[in-house]
């Protein structure tokens, strides 16, 4: 075990390395003209353009500026920031915007899987029944409609009835944080009920539970002990992947809400040409979701004796 | 007792013929396809309405008063309600609205169906070639993994930045190179599992060409997991679209999609409802139906569940 994770996490370093070297490779593409602002472009000689790019190091060959990323990375150095916030680490920037996406991800995680897992054992044990087609529909809408639409009936509905704040400020987080946590919820809500109603179902057909149920075992026993149980490891494995996932920060609900939070940056990132900084957040999104399915891997292990990661072939 | 014998049984001339004939099922695959996808009212209903928009949506453009290429904006008729005139209301500059609601709604579905299609084509080649050719299953396998360990909207992002805003061929050409994966995947997992199984050995041991091992045994599973990861790429596609588009890395302003309407509406809907409703209602029912519709296809279409 001990083995297989050492392998498994230094297989997982290489597939960051080769992400950030790609997405390095991939911003050397974009025409330098992002690097100045509109003002700048218009202003600004070519040779003063040139200077600048030459001081940003960005004039050096493709192969020597990967050369420096990498050292810097192996010295745990991610850089400064060049045009989102002149001159401020990187890490300092990430410091900063972290907390507000991940204190609205951890809490719409929290509600999702409680609803969501609540919801889809109710589907379950009303199978066929109005509980379980409403839930049917609750997962075709949320699953068809464009999130987009679904906010925006959020937005009108929060801010006509409930009298809600429509964008995010600091000055009244509580107030202004639901919708956005609703938003965030919402999705994740159907993805849990459905999954768990499906394991659910598949457990059901099994034939052990006819055992249980020839012995005299109460439904409610059946249910929690075995299929609930049962239904939950194959669950589990995606619970630390969206864990890391939510607290990255939802680019659309948090540019939808004004949210100051991780989402944005990454893009706003791209389009100034700040190269540390997508650098920078490439890393870490990239070894985010890695350790997410790693972790999920090993928790079903912890779960379930039975699965073992350490044979060859697919795990999952 | 005679009698009703003579009546069950006669004699048969014996005729050369007839004793060579081969029995066969007439079963048509596509036949039990349309049976069974007809058996279910639902369905088919889900069918007439998808299609009834669809066509609706050019009939709407055609006796709509106004032409989405000669909107002009006039602020004098800034978030004219609804009447008859002017029959969605006019947005924040005045311009009319049915005429764009529609326009755009034919905007997502072209889209949605022209990346469905190429996903599927390019999809379906790769998978099988994945799963078929066992030499190409390990490089194949490391670009799926490269392609799909970064988050899509880096490589979007990237892509709209540097082409400056994507037109639509370019928007159909980056959504596609993105949207094979799935599909593959899922055609590789059935074409790696049922290409040795005894009756594809039999075939190539009687020396059927690899294609017709293909097409004729193998295809008939892949369609229901074809239909089916349709039935959700295309609202998919349309969700990603006004995504993108509403965050400014899709299409410009000068081709009318939801994700525009929907970013001009954001900060005026709460005031102005229909701005939201009317689009809202339009896109939620292509989606909604469209969804349904592949599921039942993708149903109908499994032959296990064929008699």
């Amino acid at each position: 075990m001990v083995k297989y994770s050492i392998t498994r996490l230094l297989q997982s370093a290489v597939t960051v390395l080769i992400v950030a070297t790609i997405v390095f490779l991939l911003m050397r593409a974009l025409p330098t003209d992002y690097f100045f602002t509109e003002e700048e472009v218009m202003k600004l000689t070519e040779q003063q353009k040139q200077d600048r790019l030459e001081a940003a190091g960005l004039n050096d060959p493709v192969a020597q500026q990967l050369l420096r990323f990498y050292n810097e990375l192996l010295h745990g150095d991610l850089g400064k920031s060049r045009r989102i916030r002149v001159d401020k680490p990187v890490i300092e920037i990430i410091q900063e915007r972290f907390p507000v996406s991940m204190k609205l991800g951890l809490i719409s995680l929290g509600i999702s899987l409680v609803l969501g897992i609540a919801l889809g054992i109710l589907q379950v044990l009303n199978k066929e029944g109005p509980l379980d087609h409403l839930g049917m529909i609750y997962t075709i809408f949320v699953n068809a409609v464009p999130p987009l639409v679904t906010y925006s009936l959020v937005l009108m509905f929060g801010a006509k009835v409930l009298d809600l704040p429509s964008m995010f400020s600091k000055r009244n987080e509580l107030q202004s944080s639901i919708m956005p946590v609703v938003c965030l919820s919402l999705s994740s809500i159907a993805h849990y009920a459905m999954w768990t109603r499906r394991y659910m179902v598949d457990e059901l057909n099994k034939d052990y539970l006819r055992l249980c149920r020839v012995k005299g075992m109460p439904t409610k026993d059946i249910m929690i002990k075995h299929v609930l149980k049962n239904a939950f490891v194959p669950l589990i494995a995606y619970i630390p992947a969206s864990i890391l996932f939510t607290i990255g920060g939802s680019l659309l609900v948090e540019r939808f809400f004004g949210i100051p939070g991780m989402g944005p940056l990454l893009v706003d990132s791209i389009g100034r040409y700040d190269t540390p900084l997508v650098q920078g957040l490439v890393v870490l999104y990239a070894s985010m979701s890695v350790i997410g399915v790693f972790l999920g891997d090993v928790m079903m292990t912890v779960m379930d004796p039975r699965i073992k990661l350490t044979g060859k072939g697919d795990t999952r | 007792m005679a009698s009703k014998q003579d009546e069950l049984f006669r004699f048969v001339e014996y005729s050369p013929e007839n004793a060579e004939r081969i029995g066969y099922s007439n079963y048509s695959y596509w036949r039990s396809v349309m049976q069974n996808f007809l058996k279910r009212k639902s369905a088919v209903f889900m069918l007439f309405v998808f299609v009834g928009l669809v066509i609706f949506s050019f009939i709407a453009l055609a006796i709509g008063k106004y032409d989405w290429a000669t909107l002009v904006t006039n602020t004098d008729l800034a978030f004219h309600k609804p009447d008859g005139e002017y029959w969605f209301g006019c947005d924040n500059l005045g311009r009319d609205y049915w005429c764009q609601v529609w326009y755009s709604m034919q905007t997502s579905v072209k889209l949605a169906a022209l990346v469905g299609g190429g996903e599927c084509v390019l999809g379906i080649v790769i998978g099988c070639l994945w799963g078929y050719v066992r030499w190409l299953d390990r490089p194949i396998t490391e670009l799926y993994n490269i392609i799909n360990n970064v988050p899509m909207i880096i490589y979007l992002t990237l892509i709209a930045l540097i082409f400056r805003g994507l037109s639509f061929p370019v928007m159909c050409i980056t959504l596609i190179a993105f949207g094979w994966l799935v599909m593959a995947r899922n055609v590789r997992n059935l074409v790696f599992m049922y290409r040795d199984r005894e009756y594809n050995l039999a075939s190539r041991c009687l020396g059927t060409p690899i294609s017709r091992v293909l097409v004729k045994n193998i295809f008939p599973y892949l369609i229901s997991v074809i239909v089916l990861r349709l039935a959700l790429s295309i609202p998919g596609t349309i969700s990603l679209e006004t995504t993108l588009s509403y965050l400014g890395l899709g299409l410009g302003i000068e081709t009318p999609s939801l994700g525009i309407l929907l970013r001009n509406a954001r900060n005026y809907f709460v005031d102005y409802p229909y701005l939201l409703v009317f689009p809202a209602v339009v896109v939620a029912l292509i989606t909604i139906t469209f969804y349904l519709l592949g599921n039942a296809f993708s149903d109908a279409s499994d032959p296990r569940n064929h008699v």
